[in-house]
């Protein structure tokens, strides 16, 4: 990685460590997902006479997308829930601007010595997958628990009353604007969704967006020691990261165990002990089905970045190719039950 | 005997994971790699079905119109799906195939809104056969799987 990024990182950290001087060591980039650009290095410095060097993690945007709201918000959800004692990296800075790195970005420490599960692995992660999945909806329990007025988090985007109808427009809206060819599955998803509307949300919670496997780190022991990837954070009804992450793009090909993790009862029982919320069935299943239109928006989205050469990240062909089928499989299975 | 691309897109696909991906530095060029690896897979289930599933959805969809337009009470929507219940694909080129998808495609969502609006349920369960059984076909099989 060029020495001249290396550089121009130090001196930009230098005064937001409060140090004379920083020394950036061994940045390279690493897999993120296709809306960051994701890169580890070492920082070396010195603080009231000690050495330091911390492990950190940079996350820019990409040149096709210049989204600040979006990194604010990642950068403000990392910080609460961070503070609020949860697995999550502390952050260390916020930069908006174009002039220190070219593009927005954000910093924050590197949670080390840890995995993240692909989801094109069969069986990640093994005998611990209880442990794990224990964690994995506990944790998301208390997600949904945590008041967002008193972890400062009440103005991100989203609305209490009727959350699913923002929703609804929000996926709507990004599948008129990127779709290249007619999507007939998700059109007729969209239609039944506003046609069979959830009960009331129990309460408003902030909701992660992309709650899953793939998005956590876990260490050798089974620990979850970070939960990442906060940039589609907003307000709304807890049960829609419930249904994300119970999504079958996320079960490692095994349905009878969601995120690969726990049997689905079970993982719905731990969420609701955590949260303190009921994970009411009928609400559940239409979460369920917006998980995966919600999917599907997004890997068309993903599908247009790829095909108009605007990102070439083969994880937007992958997400634009395999996911939108799959997506495409899970709902057309559940439509046409609802339908039958 | 030459080899087939599928063959090709297979073999290059199990290279780039099995020899190349294990010289790059760990981390983004190897997951880039693997990627890749896994594009050059499903590129080579698509040269082998590509055509047929293409040509299997648009014939699922003209005989799905046949039987249903009948019934359809708009006239604009209803002259509509018997022109293209009697339509057909111009070449089996993936190109030529999808223009024609395309069309076909923006009919059932007209047809099946139609359906909807007028509590038509044998249509509406004639229609979803159709688009599961589109949906089914188009699933791609992952590596190892």
């Amino acid at each position: 990685m060029s020495d001249e990024l290396s550089a121009r990182l130090a001196r930009y950290l230098a005064p937001k460590l409060g140090v004379r001087s920083v020394e950036v060591t061994g940045l390279s980039r690493i897999p993120g997902g296709a809306s960051r650009e994701t890169y580890r290095f070492r920082a070396r410095y010195s603080c009231n006479g000690a050495e330091v060097q911390r492990g950190l993690i940079l996350r820019r945007d990409p040149t096709a997308s210049l989204i600040n709201t979006e990194r604010t918000t990642e950068f403000r959800a990392y910080r609460a829930f961070h503070k609020l004692g949860l697995p999550v990296p502390e952050v260390i800075a916020l930069e908006l601007g174009n002039e220190a790195l070219d593009r927005p970005f954000f910093i924050m420490e590197e949670i080390e010595n840890c995995a993240v599960a692909s989801i094109l692995a069969p069986d990640p992660y093994g005998a611990q997958a209880q442990k794990i999945g224990t964690q994995f909806f506990s944790i998301l329990g208390q997600i949904a628990k945590a008041e967002p007025d008193a972890i400062g988090l009440s103005d991100f985007d989203g609305v209490g009353e009727e959350s699913w109808k923002h929703e609804i427009a929000r996926w709507e809206r990004e599948i008129d604007e990127d779709e290249r060819e007619p999507q007939p599955i998700a059109r007729a998803a969209i239609r039944w969704l506003k046609r069979n509307p959830p009960p009331r949300a129990q309460k408003l919670s902030v909701v992660h967006g992309d709650y899953r496997t793939g998005n956590f780190l876990y260490d050798a022991d089974g620990n979850i020691r970070a939960i990442l990837d906060w940039e589609m954070a907003h307000l709304g009804d807890p049960l829609e990261d419930l249904g994300w992450a119970l999504d079958p793009l996320w079960s490692h090909h095994n349905p009878a165990r969601p995120a690969g993790l726990l049997p689905r009862e079970e993982a719905i029982a731990v969420w609701e002990k955590a949260s303190g919320l009921r994970a009411d069935p009928k609400a559940l299943h239409w979460w369920e089905i917006f998980a995966s239109l919600k999917g599907a928006a997004i890997w068309i989205s993903a599908g247009r970045e790829y095909v108009e050469a605007r990102n070439a990240d083969p994880v937007n062909a992958f997400s634009g190719w395999y996911c939108l089928a799959f997506h495409n499989n899970v709902l057309a299975e559940r439509l046409a039950a609802e339908a039958a | 005997m030459k080899p087939e691309a599928d063959q090709i897109a297979q073999m290059s696909a199990g290279q780039i994971m099995a020899e190349i991906m294990p010289l790059l530095p760990a981390g983004y060029a190897q997951g880039h790699a693997m990627l890749l690896g896994v594009m050059l897979g499903f590129c080579a289930q698509e040269f082998e079905r590509g055509a047929e599933i293409r040509a299997a959805d648009n014939a699922g969809m003209r005989a799905l119109f046949a039987k249903l337009a009948p019934s359809v009470r708009d006239t604009a929507l209803k002259e509509k799906l018997v022109a293209a219940s009697s339509s057909h694909d111009a070449s089996l080129k993936i190109s030529d195939l999808n223009a024609a998808n395309y069309e076909l495609r923006a009919l059932i969502i007209a047809l099946q809104t139609d359906a909807e609006e007028r509590r038509d349920a044998p249509a509406q369960a004639a229609i979803w056969t159709v688009l599961k059984t589109s949906a089914a076909r188009r699933v791609l099989k992952l590596p190892g799987m």
